[in-house]
């Protein structure tokens, strides 16, 4: 008799769609929140996302100037929708001794979730990648797993599985 | 102002433009607060873009509100040969509109503003 085998469809991480090796900062050179911006902006534009790193930061500024993006626990979501950025990523940055960030908790920024995306007219995706970021590191203990993360492979990994859960 | 100038300048109020109707989109910005991200000082966003649509020809801001009307993005990237906004094929020769300080590029398919760097 045929056996049924039952399968699992797992859904793609939304996040994990949105990682690419080049963007990735492994240690954060700059240690405020303006020049991390630009260091974050000028990354972008090097990874292909943008030829204008600097209309980027503009974005990026006003963006903050509504409300700090450092949500608080060490974690920063700047994210923002701009007409010169080519397509939706996630670049992600660490700092270990940390950054200001102007945080709701007062405390430094030790991960750092840069979220782009063009404006295009219906863009659902954007904000539920926000979302899936902001979930994903909600626990201590991913959030110190991204941080001991040897390279951007494992860093992947934890992110995607932390997702997920 | 150069064309240079002139169209970074609508760049950056099409960008405050997105930014002020996330911020004004009842579902949008709930989500935002419910994620931890707080929202306020729309008001000094507004006077930005007061003072980027002040450096912008009359006639071609009233073409860019216009426009904004039916588009939720007017100015858009040129991608390779391609109109990001409507991704028809860009004819070699473009359909180019003189206002009195600059000329402005549009897609011949779509009309949008086109933005070349």
């Amino acid at each position: 008799m045929a056996s049924i085998v039952s399968a699992t469809i797992v859904p793609p991480s939304l996040v994990g769609l949105h990682l690419r090796p080049n963007l990735f900062i492994s240690e954060l050179r700059t240690k405020k929140k303006p020049s991390v911006l630009e260091e974050l902006a000028n990354a972008a534009a090097a990874a292909g996302l943008t030829r204008s790193p600097e209309a980027l930061v503009d974005g990026l500024r006003r963006r903050e100037a509504l409300g700090s993006t450092g949500i608080g626990k060490g974690i920063a979501v700047p994210h923002v929708r701009s007409t010169l950025v080519s397509e939706r990523a996630v670049l992600v940055a660490r700092s270990t001794k940390g950054v200001e960030f102007d945080s709701l908790d007062g405390e430094p920024v030790h991960l750092c979730f840069l979220i782009v995306a063009p404006p295009i007219e219906r863009d659902p995706i954007y904000l539920k990648l926000v979302a899936e970021i902001v979930r994903a590191v909600r626990l201590a203990r991913t959030r110190q797993k991204l941080l001991e993360a040897p390279g951007f492979g494992p860093l992947k990994t934890i992110l995607v599985e932390a997702s997920r859960d | 102002m150069t064309d240079t100038d002139l169209m970074e300048a609508l760049v950056q109020l099409q960008d405050i433009d997105v930014l002020l109707r996330e911020v004004k989109d009842p579902e949008m910005s709930s989500e935002e607060e419910r994620l931890g991200f707080h929202l306020d000082n729309v008001e000094t966003l507004e006077k930005s873009r007061r003072r980027v649509a002040s450096q912008i020809d009359e006639k071609l801001l009233q073409t860019y509100e216009r426009m904004s009307r039916r588009f939720a993005r007017v100015v858009v990237p040129v991608q390779g040969t391609m109109c990001a906004g409507c991704r028809m094929s860009l004819p070699t020769a473009s359909s180019r509109t003189g206002f009195a300080s600059a000329t402005v590029e549009h897609c011949e398919n779509c009309g949008r503003i086109l933005y070349r760097r």
